[in-house]
């Protein structure tokens, strides 16, 4: 049996089953995209944010303590 | 117009409209039936009569009939079905010009069963529902953002303390959102005091672990929940607040003891920063 008779019968054919599964992806596929933006952003403005530079900032701070 | 020398009639060609009779007989007012096509109009197409029309209808079955205003056309009785005595040739259809155009062979194209796209089609449908969910998500999402409050206003409701300023056995008031804080270091003995009380036939009962997230660090509304009024520290009867207003005690963990208070003095939300030291209120 081929893929997509595998698809068909395992997802397409009640509906039920489809709208879910849509639903669901829709809730991955939100979930993946967030993380896939905001690893871009962080790669894109690497040593520009707070979380890259922070480590010298802390480590004069304890130093001057 | 009094210059007018004589009448002249001219039969014109208009229109027919037909309408059924009563008896079933076409009528057709206004028809000229003796028209005869116009000089010079060649017959090119072959199926034009000359002359005079060959199936003017006989007079018994009435006729149309000229006076000074109109035309009356009558019939009298059902008449026979008029026989055309000359030939008459109707094509109602161009002679074609070109070929057929044949329709071309498009089995090639066509799906071989019905299993063939249709995994493809319903995966098309499915990520369009998937792309559609996601974004009617994501613009509720960000629409109810919109009614939330912005980053400044949250800052602004926070207050930050450094707990190190607070030796033991030490009150603290500080403003937060308007109204006054009471933050206490509480000793071991206080500690003590408080759990040790059985909470369950207070007034308001509630153990004393429910009011701290510390238990040396007891955080609270400092607004009596009599009246409003901000409790005195480190005085009453049990050794907590006491309201001067109507004389409510709250005991070392802030539960009300006696007076008029119905309920123990509110505990915000708070939270530690461990690493800095610090206590976050709001």
């Amino acid at each position: 049996m081929s893929f997509s008779t595998t698809f068909y019968n395992a997802i397409v054919k009640r509906n039920s089953v489809y709208v879910s599964t849509i639903f669901a992806g829709a809730f991955a596929f939100g979930v993946g995209f967030d993380l896939g933006i905001s690893k871009f952003w962080d790669t894109w403005n690497r040593g520009k944010q707070w979380k890259d530079i922070r480590d010298r900032y802390i480590q004069k701070d304890d130093a001057e303590e | 117009m009094a210059g007018l020398q004589g009448v002249v009639k001219k039969a014109i060609t208009l229109p027919c409209t037909v309408r059924p009779l009563s008896s079933g007989v076409p009528s057709a007012p206004f028809l000229n039936l003796a028209a005869r096509a116009p000089a010079g109009h060649d017959d090119h197409h072959g199926h034009s009569a000359h002359g005079p029309r060959a199936d003017v209808p006989p007079k018994w079955i009435g006729g149309v009939q000229k006076s000074s205003s109109h035309l009356l056309s009558k019939t009298y009785i059902t008449p026979s079905t008029i026989a055309y005595r000359g030939s008459r040739t109707i094509h109602t259809s161009t002679p074609a010009k070109y070929e057929t155009p044949k329709v071309p062979d498009f089995s090639d194209y066509k799906a071989q069963s019905e299993s063939t796209n249709r995994a493809l089609s319903y995966m098309m449908i499915g990520t369009m529902g998937v792309l559609s969910a996601s974004v009617a998500k994501s613009t509720i999402t960000e629409f109810l953002g919109t009614l939330a409050a912005s980053a400044d206003v949250l800052a602004l409701a926070k207050v930050e303390l450094e707990l190190a300023a607070i030796p033991e056995g030490k009150n603290v008031v500080i403003k937060w959102r308007g109204k006054p804080v009471f933050i206490r270091h509480r000793t071991q003995d206080e500690i003590q005091e408080a759990r040790a009380v059985d909470w369950k036939k207070l007034r308001d009962p509630q153990p004393d672990e429910d009011r701290v997230k510390k238990p040396e660090w007891l955080v609270m509304l400092g607004v009596c929940t009599h009246l409003g009024c901000v409790p005195i520290g480190e005085a009453g009867d049990f050794g907590g607040w006491f309201c001067p207003c109507h004389g409510s005690h709250y005991d070392i963990s802030g539960r009300a003891r006696k007076g008029p208070a119905p309920l123990n003095l509110e505990v915000p939300p708070h939270d530690f920063n461990d690493a800095e030291g610090k206590i976050v209120i709001g």
